[in-house]
């Protein structure tokens, strides 16, 4: 009995099912108090859902959760926020409108009745004080970065008393600096007694900043172990059950040039430069890696190659083809693929289906439709090949494809996209919020590209993954190409020193 | 306190169901107006027989609520596919009405061939209908203007502008009443073996079914759709997505525009304009849309039904029921059916009653 006076929060023989797929069969989680316990799993593994039971929005098929010892069933995310279960979504809720302390009071059953901006910032100042965690109560909530924003959740879900904290990939939308401010938050937290419950994919962190570990597969429960002593391959196999071979071939390469970015500006979407003066060329058969600080102009690159994006002067040209304000279909016509930052709210519609997803890029195509027809015959069976090439899990390709995992969302916009990129694919972040085996899987895809003579601009603000993916490294800082290596010359402190603008780290 | 039972959210909204669930929420609401009535010490059997005897008794009722379909049918046709994008026109009312006030210029101005003279008219109809439309479409397309406000503020404008003619610069002089226009001359022909309905009836049912078919197999049907979903991610993949925005809302003008031209040259005794020459039809043909989910098999049906309840509301107004009543009427059967419409999103579920115990336990 001395062990579960230590627990927080005990889950036990938890099942859900979605429309008959099981997404939670028979699962338990302990969760002590005062760790870090990860949650780790593939994509679609349940780790959300299960997230989502424990803090009152899904209900269980079967299966309890004691709080502090006692059964509890929640109706709502307020009832277990009064037991003390809050979460932290990937997705932020807050008014983007509206300032930092009227968002931490909205909904709170302890906000008085008639408020004044006033008393709503004393309010919040108090909060912040208690918890030790500081955001400006006045700023409105769209002038925020992100790290800042997720703050405000997190202040927001504390403000209201939980003692059990759930971050479901908190740090796939942060910054490398951001997510080390948000370690220090944590060890803050579980140092005053409070249980926090952390979801990601990358394999260092989780090991870097947990107590214990819970590995969840196809929705049961692996494996509860401490974190001390796991290496990045044991829990890789852990969750896939395969042995996993983390290794890209590189060669040098002197392709023809594809891409050819010539003294590029351009602005971002509040109307400050965001490109100066861009030089940058990709070879066909060649990765050419961005490495910098995200929101140096990385998305913004991204943009204006494949036409999202205006350029305020200078030119691009790819395949010797100017296409310098050309329009985003007339570039995809040529062949160029490009897997979108913001998959959710830019690469596909969540409220369409996967079949009308997956056709996005093809439906023109002569194979799709005839004249102004779609067959609809062979949309179908061309929407199922590309769920299978691209291991997309979902139930039927009539879903709606935003309710299938985050992770499966991400594989059909890489596939769709690597499937028309003939002759250049732009990836922005195309692992992120992937699992181990699904982001190997992206990569092989990328690699496969670039083997049959696809350039390849790769962006990703993970210094490790672009290091091993690309043949040569550019360098962004402020808008500007601070430095290009080749292979032979990467030297991961040279290129940090550049990512932070410092010039002494650039090649000779 | 919790419920034994409570309702979940499913998943996929199957057509099948929710079409039940619309049907049985139109019927529960018609047993619920029955009870009402019955506590008005009315016979709503008696008022139904009536109501049924009205519409199906003689090919008169048919025939009437043939009529009344085709204007409502022609603005719900329009509006449904602007909500296929997303789009919200509330001004197919202004629409309707600026195409008859431009057929009615056409109509008596010119002196040509009957027959040429409907061609013309229905033309005009429709271009004055999308111009209409014109800048609530391309304020909505190039500066994000919402567009409900815009088409629904138009609506008075076009009001206005009809009076106006009605009662000025275009008032039938010779005529004893005062407050119309003259009478359009060049009237459509009767629909074969019908007394009243003109050969316009064909004109809804034929959009119809060619919208269906834009919808289930074409390109353009498809990019519509997925603009609805997620305009970023149809202008990621290359649509023309302000060109879009602004062609379909100009379509969607048109069709309520040549609406009012068919209603003027189709509906028996509509030929000349006047302030009543609209009975809402915009707002009906808004409702029929916004119930049929956006559906063109089901702007169809929910026309129809919606034409012949419509219908037996005037038979009933003869026998001396209040039009206060009847219109409550088609109040509670219009929040059966939203509530139908609802409910088929959701599923009933029993609470497992031992653990619902043990919470009211432990939180006490
Ligand atoms: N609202 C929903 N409707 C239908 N199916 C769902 C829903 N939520 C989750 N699922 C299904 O349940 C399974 C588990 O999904 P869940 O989101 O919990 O995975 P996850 O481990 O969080 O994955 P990821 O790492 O990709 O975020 C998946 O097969 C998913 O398709
Ligand atoms: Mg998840």
């Amino acid at each position: 009995m001395g062990e579960s006076i230590n627990l927080a929060v005990e889950a036990k023989g938890i099942s859900k099912s979605f429309g008959g797929v099981l997404a939670l069969d028979n699962v338990n989680l302990e969760l002590r108090k005062g760790e870090v316990h990860a949650l780790l799993g593939e994509n679609g593994a349940g780790k959300t859902t299960l997230s989502n039971i424990l803090a009152g929005l899904y209900r269980a098929d079967g299966g309890t959760v004691l709080v502090d010892g006692a059964e509890r069933e929640f109706h709502s995310p307020s009832q277990a926020i009064e037991a003390g279960i809050g979460m932290v979504h990937q997705h932020f809720r807050l008014v983007p409108p509206m300032t930092v302390a009227e968002n931490l009071h909205l909904g709170s059953p302890d906000t008085p009745a008639i408020v004044s901006q006033k008393k709503l910032v004393a309010s919040a100042r108090r909060m912040m004080d208690e918890i030790g965690l500081e955001v400006d109560p006045t700023a409105r909530v769209w002038q925020l970065s992100v790290g800042e924003q997720q703050r405000v959740e997190i202040l927001r879900v504390l403000a209201r008393g939980a003692k059990v904290l759930i971050l479901d990939e908190p740090t796939a939308v942060l910054t490398a600096q951001e997510a080390k401010d948000l370690f220090v938050v944590i060890r803050r937290l579980v140092a005053g007694g409070r249980t926090v419950v952390f979801i990601s994919h990358k394999l260092n962190e989780v090991i870097e900043i947990s107590d214990r570990i819970t590995v969840l597969r196809g929705g049961k429960h692996v494996v509860t172990r401490d974190a001390a002593g796991a290496t990045p391959r044991e829990l890789a196999r852990l969750m896939t059950g395969e042995e996993l071979d983390n290794s890209v071939e590189h060669r040098t390469v002197d392709g023809s040039v594809v891409l050819d970015l010539i003294d590029v500006f351009a602005r971002n979407h509040r109307g400050i430069e965001a490109l100066h003066g861009v030089n940058l060329q990709v070879r066909s058969g060649e990765i050419l890696g961005i490495a910098g600080v995200s929101g140096n102009g990385q998305t913004e690159l991204s943009e204006v190659v494949t036409g999202l994006r205006r350029t305020q002067s200078g030119s691009i040209s790819i395949a010797g083809t100017d296409v310098t304000g050309g329009t985003t279909r007339s570039i995809a016509e040529l062949g160029v693929g490009h897997i979108p930052e913001d998959r959710i709210g830019v690469g596909m519609a969540g409220s369409a289906s996967v079949k009308d997803n997956a056709i996005l890029r093809h439906y023109r195509s002569s194979e799709l439709s005839s004249g102004t027809r779609l067959k609809r015959g062979s949309v179908i069976d061309f929407a199922k090949r590309l769920v299978a090439a691209g291991r997309v899990q979902t139930r039927s390709i009539n879903m709606p494809a935003g309710q299938m995992s985050g992770g499966n969302q991400q594989r059909l916009v890489a596939k769709r996209e690597s499937m028309i990129a003939d002759r250049l694919l732009v990836a922005a972040h195309p692992t992120r919020g992937l699992d181990v085996l699904a982001t190997k899987e992206v990569q092989s895809a990328i690699v496969e590209r670039r083997d049959n003579g696809c350039a390849v601009l790769m962006i990703s603000d993970d210094l490790d993954e672009v290091m091993l993916m690309s043949d040569r490294i550019a360098v962004m800082y402020e808008g500007r190409v601070m430095g290009i290596f080749d292979r032979s010359q990467f030297d991961r402190e040279r290129i940090g020193m550049l990512m932070g603008g410092q010039v002494e780290g650039a090649p000779s | 306190m919790s419920l034994p039972f409570r309702f979940a959210r499913r998943l996929e909204v199957n057509n099948k169901r929710s079409t039940s669930y619309r049907i049985s929420g139109a019927i529960a609401g018609l047993v619920a107006s029955g009870l009402l009535l019955l506590l008005t010490s009315r016979n709503p059997i008696r008022l139904l027989g009536q109501s049924l005897d009205a519409i199906f008794g003689s090919q008169r009722g048919i025939e009437g609520v043939m009529v009344q379909s085709i204007p409502i049918l022609m603005c719900a046709i329009g509006v449904a596919l602007s909500l296929r994008m997303k789009i919200w026109n509330i001004g197919s009312d202004g629409q309707f009405l600026m195409g008859a006030f431009a057929a009615v210029g056409v109509g008596t101005k010119l002196d040509v061939p009957h027959w040429l003279l409907i061609i013309l008219m229905a033309l005009i109809a429709s271009i004055a209908g999308a111009a209409w439309i014109l800048i609530p479409a391309l304020a909505r397309a190039y500066w994000g203007v919402n567009e409900i406000i815009t088409t629904l503020l138009l609506n008075f404008v076009a009001l206005q502008l009809v009076l106006w003619s009605a009662l000025g610069f275009w008032r039938d002089k010779k005529s004893q009443v005062t407050q119309s226009t003259e009478a359009v001359q060049a009237v459509l022909p009767r629909f074969p073996g019908l007394d009243s309905v003109s050969i316009s009836f064909i004109v809804p049912i034929v959009l119809a079914v060619l919208f269906w078919f834009v919808f289930r197999s074409t390109r353009v049907g498809y990019e519509i759709d997925m603009i609805g979903g997620n305009a970023n991610a149809a202008e990621f993949a290359g649509i023309n997505v302000k060109r879009r925005i602004v062609t379909v809302m100009l379509l969607t003008g048109a069709i309520a525009g040549l609406g009012g031209m068919l209603q003027l040259t189709g509906a028996p005794g509509a030929q000349a304009l006047s302030g009543g020459f609209s009975n809402r039809f915009g707002l009906s043909g808004f409702i029929v849309a916004a119930l049929a989910g956006a559906s063109f098999a089901g702007v169809l049906v929910a026309g129809l039904f919606i034409s012949a309840m419509f219908y037996a509301g005037i038979a009933l107004q003869t026998k001396g029921l209040s039009v206060y009543i009847i219109f409550g009427i088609y109040g509670v059967v219009l929040v059966g059916i939203a509530v139908g419409e609802t409910m088929a999103r959701f599923r009933l579920t029993r609470t497992d009653p031992t653990s619902a115990a043990t919470t009211t336990g432990a939180s006490a």
